[in-house]
């Protein structure tokens, strides 16, 4: 009951959120809304999950998140949940849904992260920042993902698979990633999710 | 460990019709005002969608008709005070997790302006256009039903009048945890036996995950106890090499196909399969179901007189204009009766009356299925199912299976529930 509380406060703010922002239209009247309607189920209310281990999608970059949708579609990206589900949105319209999550504002993840880990995190995010920028938001013309605000379960998940390979296996453009994340220890990547789940 | 005992609930449900009728006065505008469920009680202020049952289904649809078009009036018929998810009640039979951290108000819903009233629809009067509700009526200007599951008692001799000593424990609540404390008191060595139904049932894996659950925690708890089990069907139903595979970890099941159960007898703890007499300490007997009484008295149910068929973009009754069925009442979709297929049903037919309401084509979208089965305490497996709508019907483009259990799945699982639950009622 107590998790729900809090899930329920936040998710009637966004529903509210979600309606003023229409300005007097419905939420139907965006073409994005209603074909995303599935995605809530996992990723939220407005995509912004709130759970440790599903990634926000509000707020995402849309080439971005085309990209992540043709990766796990062709399993380039491999997830048993997100290949099905990858291949409905290029059924609906991929760009609709892009551009529905693009617009909605992200909220970032209520999941706690300790002090000590979020410092210890900042000290060891140096090389990070090179690609992800002094505030984790990434690059969206590059196609370099924001991490500010990620729930840290998520992050620490793709840290790992990044190091045994098993996301986009292969890649050429994200060898310089994973030799990266080769060379940090499980712990650290504790750390380093902590610190980007706290950035804004 | 479970904090919320049977006492509890009883006391927590027992208030019943008392409450009910207040509550009907109270969203009526009439608090103060003596008022009894006669007539007209309620009468319409708008445009209004009436739901009929508050599981996963029409909780979603009463939510999301407010959230699309907040000028539509949503009255929810839902007996129960609380919700109880079904989706990880097996891990409340093996002290996994506690009652309390699956039973959620209806709160959030009454925060989106759905009006809740805390009693069974009695009857749908379709060509009035209205719900029957104790002696009183509800108008509607379109109905969605979504009554979830019934058991046929008469399918196996001896249940009926044995439905307080025979559970099912297969809608969540006082039987689950009548049912752990079954299993919790049950002597080591003794013998536990979980009859699978006949499909089509509620949940396909379900069984097969109740049955990880309680492997698991005999083995830990009574290291003699087995587990036996009677499946009416030829093979495991669902995810079916990921099952057999973690039951390699429970040499205590015996788990015995093509084994439909015909009959019971809880005085000398038996029951019966076509071919076979089984001795039991603990039963859990699964019944064969059809669609909630109400979709068969208001003629919803097809020529099996089981399950309920719908137009696949609208969820529109092929037999009833204007009323809307969804969830695991439903049938000729290719898709399994589960939490997460109901639940995307719920919105994509609250869609499809907002926008008819509004003289607007209902845009067509298909449902999705994310499945997850807990294998163990920490570890789980999933099943994904996607579709799309193809000359107006449902198709499923793929089905995935996570390649094996992992405590990464069910970390996954977690989140999942977390995000399901709040978009059912939050």
């Amino acid at each position: 009951m107590i998790a729900l509380r809090r899930l329920i406060a936040v998710a009637v703010g966004l529903t509210l959120a979600v309606l003023a922002g229409a300005a007097g239209a419905g939420p139907l009247d965006s073409p994005g809304f209603a074909k995303s309607l599935t995605c809530a189920a996992c990723h939220g209310a407005a995509g912004n999950s709130r759970s440790d281990s599903m990634p926000i999608l509000a707020g995402m970059s849309p080439a971005y998140f085309q990209k992540q949708i043709e990766a796990y579609a062709s399993a380039k990206r491999p997830s048993p949940e997100m290949e099905p589900y990858a291949k409905m949105v290029l059924q609906l319209g991929a760009a609709d849904i892009a551009r529905y999550f693009s617009e909605q504002k992200m909220l970032p993840t209520p999941v706690p992260a300790s002090a000590a880990a979020v410092e210890r995190g900042r000290a060891a995010a140096a090389e990070c920042v090179i690609c992800h920028g002094p505030d984790g938001k990434g690059d969206p013309a590059k196609l370099i993902p924001s991490l500010a605000g990620q729930p840290p379960g998520y992050l620490k998940d793709q840290m790992l698979l990044f190091k045994q390979d098993k996301r986009n296996p292969g890649d050429v453009p994200l060898k310089a990633m994973k030799t990266l994340m080769r060379s940090i220890s499980d712990e650290t990547y504790g750390d380093l999710a902590a610190y980007y789940s706290t950035l804004r | 460990m479970n904090r919320f005992t049977r006492r509890e609930f009883l006391k927590s449900s027992g208030a019943g019709v008392g409450l009910g009728l207040l509550g009907a006065a109270s969203v009526a505008g009439l608090g103060g005002c003596a008022t009894s469920m006669k007539g007209d009680f309620m009468p319409k202020s708008a445009r209004r969608v009436v739901v009929i049952g508050g599981g996963w289904g029409g909780a979603t649809a009463a939510k999301y008709v407010r959230m699309e078009d907040p000028s539509i009036e949503v009255v929810l018929l839902e007996p129960n005070k609380e919700f109880i998810s079904c989706p990880f009640s097996n891990l409340v039979l093996s002290g996994v997790r506690t009652m309390d951290s699956i039973t959620f108000s209806y709160d959030g819903l009454r925060k989106h302006g759905v009006k809740i009233i805390n009693e069974m629809a009695a009857a749908i009067e379709s060509d009035r256009k209205r719900v029957r509700v104790g002696e009183g009526y509800l108008e509607y200007d379109r109905l969605v039903v979504s009554p979830g599951v019934e058991f046929q008692w008469e399918q196996v001799e001896g249940l009926a009048q044995n439905q307080d000593k025979v559970l099912h424990a297969w809608k969540a609540g006082p039987q689950t945890v009548e049912l752990a404390r079954q299993i919790q008191s049950m002597a080591d060595g003794g013998v536990f036996v979980l009859t699978v139904p006949p499909v089509a049932y509620r949940c396909p894996p379900g069984p097969y995950e109740r049955i990880c659950q309680v492997a698991w925690y005999l083995k830990n708890n009574k290291p003699r106890s087995k587990v036996i089990v009677l499946d009416a069907n030829q093979n495991i139903v669902s995810k079916t090499g990921l099952f057999r595979e973690a039951w390699k970890a429970y040499p205590n099941i015996d788990y015995r196909a093509s084994s439909k159960v015909v009959g019971v007898d809880p005085s000398t703890r038996e029951v019966r399969t076509e071919f076979d007499k089984v001795k039991y300490d603990v039963i859990n007997l699964i019944p064969p179901q059809r669609a909630g009484t109400i979709a068969v008295q208001a003629d919803l149910v097809g020529a099996d007189k089981r399950w309920c068929e719908v137009n696949h973009v609208t969820y529109e009754s092929v037999k009833q204009k204007g009323i809307h069925v969804i969830g695991d009442s439903t049938i000729g979709l290719p898709v399994p009766k589960s939490g997460n297929v109901a639940n995307a049903m719920g919105k994509i037919s609250a869609t499809a009356v907002v926008s008819l309401l509004n003289g607007k084509p209902a845009p067509a979208l298909p449902p999705g299925n994310t499945c997850y089965s807990w294998v163990s305490d920490r570890e789980a497996i999933a099943v994904v199912n996607s579709y799309k709508i193809e000359n107006g019907k449902v198709v499923q483009i793929e089905q995935k299976l996570t390649p094996a259990q992992s405590v990464s799945v069910a970390q996954r699982a977690l989140g999942w529930a977390e995000s399901i639950w709040s978009d059912v009622l939050a």
